[in-house]
C-alpha cells in the first residue's frame, strides 16, 4: 500500500460505547454532561443519546493510520469537527493516499458514522518506517 | 460567514497566556484502558497513543475547558464546539517522561453563520515541551462559541 490513489483499510467501531465515554470524560479531565447523560443531550435540543467526545472519534482516525502502515510514525493530522457521534453507533475511519515523498506518505481521512453521515474530514502524513 | 461590525466585539484575548504550571505525564495504565476504549492494544515501545497529543495539551494547559471559555465570556455551559485541531509532532509522546504546555490564544473572532447564527470563533495554540525544553509537538485548535444571545 504505497501507491498514490490507494485506499487504505477501513478501522470500524461498533458500537461506540456510552460506557467509554465516561473514561474519557476522566482522560480529558472534562466532564461536560453532554457525554455523561443523554437527559442533558435532550435538554438541549442535541439528540436523544449520549456524544461521544471529538478526541475520542480522532483516535478512531489514527488507529485506521496505525493500521494501515506498520512502523511508521504519525507526523501530522488535521481534523475537522463536523457532526456528532453518539452512543451505541457504528462508526468507520477511512482514508486515501495523496502523496508520496521523501519517505513519508500525506493521505486524506474520514470518519463516518453508520448512516452515512460525515464526522471527521481532515488529512494526515505518516513518515515510513 | 461574515464579521459582524453592526455587534459588540468579543473579548480582546488574542494573546492570552495559555501556559501551563504542572507537568503533564502519560500514565501507563490509563494509556492501555484509552487504548482499548477505542479498539487496539497500547503499543509495546512505549509510546503513547498519539491522541494524547490533545489530553496532554487540554490537561496541561494553564486554564480547564471552562476557564478557557470564561476567559472568552462564555459560559461552559452553553455548549462551546469543537471545530477543528491540527497537530504537528516533532516526535511520539513517551509514556512516563514528564511535559510542559506552553500555549496562547491566538485568536476571537465573532461570526454569522446560518447554521448556528451568531458565534465566536476560538483559535488556540499549544505545545508540548520534554523536561529539556524541546518542543515534541505543536497543536492548533479552533472552538466555536454559540452566542445565543447575540443571534
Amino acid at each position: 500500500m504505497t501507491a498514490v490513489g490507494d485506499i487504505l483499510p477501513e478501522f470500524v467501531v461498533d458500537p461506540v460505547d456510552a460506557e467509554a465515554m465516561k473514561e474519557w470524560a476522566v482522560f480529558l479531565h472534562d466532564p461536560n454532561p453532554i457525554h455523561l447523560d443523554a437527559t442533558v443531550v435532550q435538554a438541549k435540543g442535541l439528540g436523544d443519546r449520549v456524544i461521544n467526545q471529538g478526541p475520542a472519534n480522532v483516535a478512531y482516525v489514527m488507529n485506521m493510520l496505525a493500521a494501515a502502515f506498520p512502523g511508521a510514525t504519525l507526523t501530522a493530522i488535521e481534523s475537522r469537527f463536523v457532526d456528532n457521534v453518539y452512543a451505541g453507533e457504528r462508526v468507520v475511519a477511512s482514508g486515501a493516499i495523496t502523496a508520496i515523498a521523501d519517505g513519508a506518505v500525506t493521505c486524506t481521512i474520514a470518519l463516518v458514522a453508520g448512516d452515512g453521515r460525515p464526522v471527521i474530514t481532515g488529512t494526515a502524513s505518516m513518515r515510513l518506517p | 460567514m461574515a464579521t459582524l461590525p453592526d455587534l459588540p466585539p468579543p473579548p480582546d484575548v488574542a494573546g492570552m497566556s495559555l501556559d501551563g504550571t504542572e507537568p503533564f505525564t502519560v500514565d501507563a495504565a490509563e494509556n492501555a484502558a484509552l487504548c482499548r476504549s477505542t479498539g487496539v492494544e497500547p503499543a509495546a515501545d512505549g509510546s503513547a497513543h498519539p491522541i494524547y497529543y490533545f489530553i496532554a495539551t487540554q490537561v496541561g494547559m494553564g486554564k480547564t475547558v471552562a476557564g478557557l471559555c470564561a476567559a472568552c465570556d462564555f459560559d461552559v455551559d452553553d455548549g462551546p464546539m469543537m471545530g477543528s485541531s491540527a497537530v504537528r509532532f516533532a516526535r511520539p509522546i513517551r509514556i512516563g517522561e514528564p511535559y510542559r504546555v506552553s500555549g496562547e490564544i491566538t485568536g476571537l473572532v465573532r461570526k454569522r453563520s446560518r447554521k448556528l447564527g451568531v458565534m465566536d470563533v476560538l483559535d488556540y495554540r499549544l505545545r508540548l515541551h520534554d523536561a529539556a525544553g524541546a518542543v515534541i509537538l505543536e497543536a492548533d485548535n479552533i472552538w466555536v462559541l454559540p452566542r445565543k444571545e447575540l443571534a
